[in-house]
């Protein structure tokens, strides 16, 4: 069994062997101990109350848990940009027309933007590859969703989430050698990494601060501008299914998309109910389905309800009116017992009941 | 002899072959009948009014062969560069992008589009015949303008500004422009210019993209465009950076051609020039019309650029000239052709420098 559970200090190691694998682009999460190890204390102090909230990180593992073995990684920023500057492009538009002269040119632009100052950012997700099956990567993904479900308060109204923008193998990326190379002569890679170690805002300073017109770069620049990396695709996916969108914010880097949405129309949010836990079944819950007509027969993500060592997994659950009945090993999983508070929604948005 | 002198109606079918054969840099100078009689027109009415502070005049000049009547070359000059409206240059500039952290600090050059030069006054038109480039004529068709702004300082700025025309290929085609302004109207710079049909470049100018153009992200033709001057411009450009215009400031927004600009005061012309007194008669008998400069004074004659003082009636030539004559020095004498050629007569004031201006430094009154 998989379950994304929040992160403890012993799991540093093991974290340092995942992100070895992840490569460039993972901005937020650069294979350095030092920034490993300061991260987990503040998701430590985060989930204890006592972070600043500038400084608030909600860092999750994935964990197989008969392996015991890390296998994954995600996180949500409280609040981006309340400590250095958050900088973006907004994709907008000027339109140069003369009806004289029978002209109508509508030329792209970029503006060096911090709108998305203070909003909450989904970030850092970094799945083994081994476990890149199933619904391991959607379970990774969504989890988050359920801790926002239940601590809505502790959020932003607006949540962001950068996606890896398109560069080759090697890591060369079009629109950074179009753009930010003339300004910075370096490679994305390195800014990339200065960017990981929070140097982002430094490498800003050099970057062009009036707004740009597209059509001055590369055809191949502009062609990435909003655009994903192939692998980071089934990502966007789960997060447009669940409401995201790209409302023209581009990273300055490599341009790609911030997909964004306000934390109430988030579908896993939105249709996310609590429940009391009635039984413990030790039948598995697939059976239960099957032998209960008040049973889900919905794939569910399934969570506790505590802060101190919040656990979410993947399974079915009988509903009744008196609570829910749950499988023995999941409620284990969980670490969940009788009469605790839980929260669920169904995996799939397909799946979900409108509800409030 | 050769005269500047304002241009005249009359002028007009000789305007007009002079315009189909100039290039299409000086757009000052449009090969369209209509627009060229509205240029002399105005200019008419610019020589001949009572002007206190520049506005909308514009002053076009034409320099005559005085004994063939053939017109050899044009010269101009707008009392205030975008009166009506603005008048549009790209300003170099240089953004310094650092980082102590990173210890990185970059310079990086942009365009700033900027109405800077929106007022100054403007050196338009110039042309001269390919045959005359190698003569002094060229110096008079540039510099007896100034000799008028030196005259008349309250129908012109304390700034005065020169466009010069920018590199493009044998085609017309310009490496700037194809890579700025056709972003924006997908047509060729001279297409764009007729389709404005002869309204102010401003109207163009709006068009144009109004945030500052990083050069860095321009293609190599495009860089090396900018503050280039066409060969066509080298000459009048040599002749105004002779007379201290500064180049390196501030470019064209279609081609990229270096426009430059000067305060007045400063100009080598301005100056070195004096207002002296016309005195044929100082040394000579009253009254003698056979008076002529005279061999020892010849001798000392210095080759000037010669204007008169008047507006409508402004006249200029290149002639020997004696200066420092009379008690105290503010005298002049040249001939008596030289004087009926700009209409002056004894006693009459002209402004005077010489065409060499710094090897031979004029005494007497400064204007």
């Amino acid at each position: 069994m998989v379950i994304v559970r929040s992160i403890r200090r012993d799991d540093l190691a093991p974290l340092m062997t995942l992100v070895g694998d992840a490569g460039v682009g993972l901005t937020t999460l650069p294979n350095n101990e030092g920034l490993l190890r300061g991260r987990i204390e503040a998701s430590l102090a985060t989930f204890a109350g006592t972070a600043d909230k500038a400084d608030e990180q909600w860092v999750f593992v994935m964990e197989d848990v008969a392996a015991a073995r890390l296998v994954g990684i995600c996180a949500i920023a409280g609040a981006v940009g309340l400590r250095e500057p958050w900088y973006s492009y907004r994709v907008g538009t000027v339109v140069h027309a003369s009806r004289e002269l029978g002209i109508f040119t509508r030329t792209p632009t970029l503006f060096l933007s911090n709108d998305h100052t203070g909003a909450s950012e989904l970030c850092s997700l970094f799945l083994a590859p081994d476990y890149r099956v199933g619904r391991n990567g959607a379970l990774l993904s969504k989890s988050r969703f359920m801790l926002m479900a239940e601590f809505r308060d502790r959020f932003a109204p607006k949540v962001i989430a950068e996606l890896r923008g398109v560069s080759d193998s090697t890591g060369r990326s079009p629109f950074w050698e179009s753009l930010g190379r003339h300004f910075f002569s370096m490679d994305f890679a390195e800014a990339d990494y200065l960017t990981g170690i929070g140097k982002k805002s430094f490498v800003a300073e050099l970057m062009p601060k009036h707004p740009l017109y597209s059509s001055f770069l590369s055809k191949e620049a502009q062609a990435v501008i909003g655009e994903t990396h192939e692998l980071t695709r089934p990502a966007r996916r789960l997060l447009e299914q669940e409401g995201f969108r790209f409302e023209g914010h581009v990273d300055i880097f490599d341009a790609g998309p911030a997909l964004e949405s306000n934390i109430e129309d988030i579908d896993a949010i939105k249709k996310n109910t609590a429940h009391v836990v009635a039984a413990i079944s030790t039948i598995s819950t697939t059976a239960l389905a099957a032998s209960t007509a008040e049973a889900s027969s919905a794939l569910m993500l399934i969570s506790n309800t505590r802060l101190s060592d919040f656990r979410v997994g993947l399974g079915r659950c009988a509903a009744a009116v008196n609570g829910v009945t749950m499988d023995a090993d999941l409620a284990r999983a969980l670490d969940v017992k009788l009469g605790d508070k839980i929260r669920m929604v169904a995996l799939r948005p397909a799946e979900r009941t409108a509800q409030a | 002899m050769f005269v500047l002198r304002p241009a005249e109606l009359t002028d007009l079918p000789q305007i007009e072959a002079i315009a189909a054969r100039s290039a299409i840099g000086i757009t000052s100078l449009p090969p369209d009948r209509d627009r060229l009689i509205d240029k002399i027109t105005n200019s008419r009415y610019a020589f001949a009014d009572e002007v206190d502070i520049p506005g909308e005049e514009s002053y076009f000049f034409v320099l005559e062969n005085a004994a063939t009547g053939e017109i050899v070359g044009t010269s101009g000059i707008a009392a205030a560069a975008g009166f009506h409206d603005r008048f549009y240059s790209y300003r170099n500039e240089i953004i310094v992008h650092a980082s102590q952290e990173l210890k990185v600090s970059n310079r990086i050059h942009a365009l700033h589009l900027c109405h800077d030069l929106t007022g100054f006054s403007l050196l338009t038109s110039f042309y001269i015949d390919p045959g005359f480039a190698d003569s002094d004529l060229p110096q008079l068709l540039s510099r007896a303008r100034l000799l008028y702004v030196a005259e008349q300082r309250r129908r012109f700025a304390d700034k005065v500004a020169a466009e010069n025309p920018g590199v493009c290929d044998t085609d017309g085609r310009s490496p700037f422009w194809d890579a700025v302004g056709r972003r924006f109207f997908n047509m060729d710079y001279p297409q764009a210019e007729q389709l404005s049909g002869g309204r102010s470049k401003t109207f163009i100018a709006e068009l144009m993209p109004q945030y500052p153009i990083y050069v860095p992200l321009l293609p190599a033709a495009a860089k090396l465009a900018i503050g280039q001057l066409h060969p066509d411009g080298e000459l009048p450009f040599s002749i105004l950076m002779d007379e201290g215009f500064e180049a390196d400031t501030y470019v064209d927004i279609f081609d990229g051609g270096p426009t430059v600009e000067a305060r007045v005061e400063t100009l080598r012309t301005v100056r070195l020039q004096r207002r002296l007194t016309l005195s044929p008669n100082i040394k000579g008998a009253a009254g003698d019309e056979t008076e002529a400069i005279d061999a020892a004074e010849a001798g000392s004659a210095v080759l000037s650029i010669i204007a008169n003082t008047k507006s409508e009636g402004f006249r200029a030539t290149i002639a020997p000239a004696v200066f420092g004559l009379g008690a105290d020095g503010n005298h002049v004498n040249f001939s008596r052709e030289t004087a009926l050629l700009i209409d002056v007569d004894d006693g009459d004031a002209v402004r005077v420098v010489a065409l060499d201006p710094d090897s031979h430094h004029l005494t007497g009154a400064s204007w």
